[in-house]
């Protein structure tokens, strides 16, 4: 008994060692981001790796801004002042992730209600197409798709990116997971009351189902901050681009800059990741009913 | 929760604002499309907007430099003209998604083998053989006028401007090792034997790679094709641009000797533009990606000219051949336009190309570019001596005279440049020269023939 | 007769049923027939033409030649390969290490626990194009980290050419993806690991069970439904590495997927350019992999 005790907590620090490294590893390339944004191009080209900065400079970052520039916003006539391209790309880059964010949240917790509670007719047929479609990748339907964003007029601009990705069934599939714990009885008696469809689904269903709809909100939210692919075919000029369409744009030049592409992703992560920080618990809390739910 | 509850609300009310923001951008946007179809109705050119993207062609990549020339031609002709940045390792999968959407722009600035053998030839782009009289064809030469001619004498490109890709060395790794005594600083040549010796002297003093042939992808691919065509006098087309001719025994001889070269590595993990970036930091002793936009601005870092990172010397060099007199590939950059189908927006872009290649402000418009004109006179005014005042330019003009032959709008080019990389990398993996090249070789002439 | 108007109530309540749960599920359907339904429709039509960026409307029917000619292009039939290796490799072992992760730190105390979360959640939200341009400096031949590491602690001699070499290429590629994709899986085995019934586990170890059999037959079979969604989750984040490919390679050293090659056909200036028929037709054959796997993952998740 002994022994085995001993073992076990062996094994304990043992592992602990190995978590500690695995965490610093993972870390890594985050340090390696942010301390490369403030390098000098001495440090950058050298063989031998700076680990830290051998001399703090903002001249990546000044580099980031004096690149390209954009208006900071048009709305109609009203255009905004002129800014540097990297932080329109960061107005773009919220604007989509928060209305995609919205327009998910809203159908999805709607489709997903009907899909758990509702019976009706072809339903089981619906609810397959959605499982099949989730794990589509956006390449598969990317021509059509491009086709059809340029015959709604819709090709470079942000909704071109933002109603594929409130198209993408997971949202409802969550959803749908979330509202299956809604107890029958309940929506039985607001219907006994008299209470319309659309009452039961606002004063009852949504409360019940608002940690799933948190959890969604946040998904959402990083995904499409992270997303890629549809804004490197939908988005062809510098105004509408965000901000990682914007780093790999910047990649893919002649001449590479490494310290500048460091900045440039400084700015792209470190705003999402502030975000996760904070809703930090909300976020664990809701992925993981997702799953349990699920 | 009540944390949620405010987190939702500061995002609602964020993203109302937003929201309007975005409304109102389309709304903008349905204003300026129906502004532009009364332009086109009155086809009144004043006041119209033309879209112009441009590959980054020395300074005509850099947003303040080019916005001074578009400023000045917006203040003659009252055109708007916004300009986009592509990049070369994807701006040929934007301009082709945007002709997909159906939203190409109304100019584009590069080279024949877009412009010509590929757009133009698939019917995208508008003849420009009225912008050409008989003054101008006599004043541009004639090299760069037939790149950008079809075969039935369409102009899908008015170029203007033109050079000749290099290759550089790094001369204070070359003084270290002993290499500089195989190379001729003045005449800017050295001959195969030459350049064996010094990437052998190089790699005894530093012990590790010294030159890459790079092949990640087609991004600077004249290098490598300059450096495998010269070594032994191999071609790479036939001389009337219909078929691949790279498989001849001087190409394989010399590709053999690349691969089995010490210092020399085949780097699967580098195009053009990265090669160029390891030159810079001193790492690599050679660049093949060279030419004189890079010898100006190395890296276009802005770190001084001729110079890398680490402040060695950088001298450009003509690609080593058995004589030291080598065919150097050229590069030949101007305007197309798009057929959008709106004569209104063809007209100001024509004037736009007028404007810039064919006027008084074409000596700005070159300048910007950093390369030579394609042409000594435009309307009357001089262009000679555009670069009277700057010695470097003046030195590479000694390798102007090695120009050869412009075989990129060969048919099938597109697949001709895919294949290369392909087979350098295998190559690069130790695949029998031979078989290989043959392979490859073959699937760009299925693309030539058909 | 008692019978009758139950079923005719039924049937009132079925059309009820029908018309409020569409009405319901109506604005979402607008987007998901409009951008996912409505383009694959086309994208199945358009794989059986040869239609390219020339066409205007659906191009001229060819019947399954774009199929048969995928069939014979080595090039996609190794981006095939490749798409299964990444997805075969990477399910497994990220499932397996984020399980061994979570049961590592599940009982440690509330903010070491959630610090380590948060750690392997990082690569996530850091974006895939900001992980991209760190790594690649990272694998960088000349000036990268990992070459200076290894060599300089001996186990290398020579630089090796991580995104250059077919030999490596595929699985640097793979290892950026599985960094990127343990974060979620670990919060969810973490919380999955403290709902076990406890009382289970007490009952097992009273009977003289290991901690390797309690875990295997208590605690694993409880969270089966939690590894099936992470079963889910990784295998759609794994067909999605687009960007990595794309910023990384552009599909060369033998890293090749069919979602790069379907862009690379479509955009790519190559004499393929724009034959959208064929690109479709690979688009196709992707969905049809990727709709049996979901089939057959929800299938067992059904049996569970």
């Amino acid at each position: 008994m002994k022994d085995t005790s001993n073992r076990s907590k062996a094994y304990k620090v043992f592992s602990m060692i190995v978590l500690i490294i695995l965490a610093l590893l993972f870390l890594f390339p985050l340090y390696w981001i942010v301390t490369g944004a403030f390098k000098t191009g001495q440090d950058i080209y050298a063989t031998t790796p700076a680990w830290l900065p051998s001399q703090w400079t903002m001249d990546n970052f000044a580099k980031l801004f004096d690149r390209r520039s954009a208006p900071l916003f048009e709305i109609g006539a009203l255009v905004g002042p002129t800014v540097p391209g990297a932080i329109r790309w960061l107005v773009n880059t919220v604007f989509m992730a928060v209305a995609a964010m919205l327009l998910t949240c809203i159908t999805a917790a709607m489709a997903g209600y009907a899909l758990a509670k509702k019976r009706f007719i072809g339903r089981a047929i619906l609810f397959s197409l959605i499982v099949c479609a989730m794990a589509l990748p956006k390449q598969v339907i990317l021509i059509p798709l491009l086709k059809e964003m340029s015959a709604l007029n819709l090709y470079d601009t942000l909704w071109a990116v933002i109603f594929p990705t409130v198209g993408w069934p997971f949202g409802v599939f969550l959803m749908k997971q979330f509202s299956e714990g809604i107890p029958g009885e309940i929506l039985e008696a607001a219907r006994v009351d008299g209470a319309s469809e659309w009452r039961t689904f606002s004063t009852i269903v949504l409360p019940m189902v608002k940690p799933g709809i948190g959890a969604l909100a946040i998904f959402t939210f990083i995904n499409s901050w992270n997303d890629y692919f549809m804004q490197l075919v939908m988005l062809a000029s510098n105004s509408k681009y965000t901000i990682s369409l914007g780093i790999a744009t910047m990649q893919a030049e002649t001449s590479v800059d490494t310290g500048l592409l460091m900045a440039g992703a400084t700015l792209a992560a470190v705003p999402i990741i502030v975000v996760f920080l904070v809703f930090q618990k909300y976020f664990t809390q809701g992925i993981t009913m997702g799953a349990v739910k699920g | 929760m009540k944390k949620m509850k405010r987190f939702l609300a500061i995002a609602l009310t964020l993203a109302m604002v937003l929201s309007l923001a975005a409304c109102g951008g389309s709304k903008k946007e349905e204003t300026t499309t129906s502004g532009s179809e009364q332009t086109q109705e009155t086809t009144e050119a004043s006041g119209t907007s033309i879209s112009l993207w441009t590959y980054p062609i020395g300074g005509w990549g850099d947003e303040n430099a080019v916005k001074e020339l578009t400023d000045a031609f917006e203040a003659e002709t009252g055109i708007k003209v916004t300009v986009e940045y592509l990049a070369y390792a994807d701006g040929d999968d934007k301009v082709n998604a945007a002709i997909t959407a159906g939203k190409a722009p109304d100019l584009i600035m590069e080279g024949p083998e877009r412009l010509v053998a590929n757009w133009g030839a698939k019917g995208y782009m508008v003849d420009l053989a009225d912008l050409l009289d008989d003054t101008d064809k006599a004043e541009i030469s004639p090299a760069a006028l037939s790149a950008c001619v079809t075969g039935e004498g369409a102009v899908y490109e008015y170029p203007l401007v033109m050079t000749a890709h290099c290759m550089a060395i790094n001369k204070n790794a070359f003084e270290e090792a002993g290499a500089l005594q195989y190379v001729d600083l003045d005449s800017h040549t050295w001959t195969t034997e030459d350049f064996f010796n010094a990437v052998a002297a190089l790699y005894a003093y530093y012990g590790d790679t010294v030159a890459a042939v790079f092949c990640a992808g087609q991004g600077g691919d004249q290098g490598t094709r300059a450096l495998v065509n010269n070594l032994y006098g191999g071609t790479f087309t036939n001389e009337d641009h219909t078929a691949y001719t790279w498989d001849d025994a001087a190409n394989i001889k010399a590709l053999e000797q690349l691969q089995n070269t010490d210092g020399i590595t085949f780097d699967a993990s580098l195009q053009g533009g990265d090669e160029i970036v390891k030159f810079y930091q001193g790492i690599l002793k050679m660049g093949f990606c060279w030419n004189i936009a890079q010898q100006l601005d190395p890296n276009a870092a802005g770190t001084g000219a001729e110079k890398t990172i680490t402040g060695d010397d950088i001298v450009f060099m003509s690609f080593p051949s058995e004589t030291g007199e080598s065919k150097l590939c050229g590069g030949i950059w101007g305007f197309g336009i798009f057929d959008n189908g709106d004569s209104a927006r063809i007209d100001a872009a024509k004037q736009f190309i007028k404007f810039m290649c064919d006027s008084e402000h074409t000596a700005d418009a070159v300048r910007t570019a950093k390369y030579f004109a394609v042409r000594d006179t435009a309307e009357g005014a001089d262009l000679s001596g555009i670069w009277a005042d700057e010695p470097i330019m003046a030195e590479y003009n000694k390798l102007m005279p090695y120009l050869g032959d412009y075989y990129q709008v060969t048919t099938g080019w597109a697949q001709a440049r895919t294949s290369w990389w392909n087979m350098l990398q295998d190559i690069g993996e130790g695949a029998d020269v031979a078989e290989t090249v043959s392979t490859y070789m073959a699937e760009a002439n299925a693309a030539a023939a058909g | 007769m008692a019978k009758q108007p139950k079923s005719a109530m039924s049937r009132a309540l079925v059309r009820r049923e029908t018309i409020s749960g569409y009405l319901f599920l109506l604005p979402s359907l607008i987007f998901f027939v409009g951008f996912v339904i409505i383009p694959m429709v086309i994208c199945i039509v358009n794989s059986l033409t040869d239609a390219n960026m020339n066409t205007q409307g659906l191009g001229n029917f060819v019947g399954l030649k774009n199929f048969i000619d995928l069939w014979k292009d080595d090039t996609f039939l190794e981006a095939l390969k490749n798409t299964f290796v990444i997805v075969i490799v990477s399910v497994p072992t990220v499932c397996a290490f984020s399980l061994w992760v979570s049961s590592a730190i599940y009982k440690l105390n509330g903010k070491l626990l959630s610090a380590f979360r948060c750690i392997f959640y990082l690569p996530v939200v850091t974006g895939s194009v900001a992980v991209t341009v760190v790594w690649k400096w990272m694998y960088d031949n000349y000036t990268g980290v990992f070459n200076y590491v290894l060599k300089s602690t001996g186990l290398i001699e020579k630089n090796i050419n991580w995104l250059g070499d077919s030999k490596y290429a595929l699985w640097c590629i793979i290892l950026i993806l599985f960094t990127t994709s343990v974060g979620q899986p670990i919060v969810l085995y973490v919380s999955a690991l403290g709902n076990v019934d406890q009382s289970l586990v007490e009952a097992a170890q009273v009977d003289g069970a290991t901690n390797f059999q309690v875990f295997w037959k208590v605690k694993w079979p409880q969270m089966m439904p939690t590894t099936l969604y992470i079963l889910v989750i990784t295998t759609i984040n794994s067909f999605q590495c687009f960007a990595l490919i794309q910023l990384l390679t552009s599909g060369g050293s033998g890293t090749n997927t069919v979602m790069y090659y379907i862009y690379y056909t479509a955009f790519k200036l190559t004499e393929k350019a724009g034959h959208f028929g064929y690109a479709n037709a690979m688009g196709v054959i992707l969905a049809i992999f990727i709709g049996l796997l979901s089939a057959l993952q929800f299938k067992l998740a059904k049996e569970k």
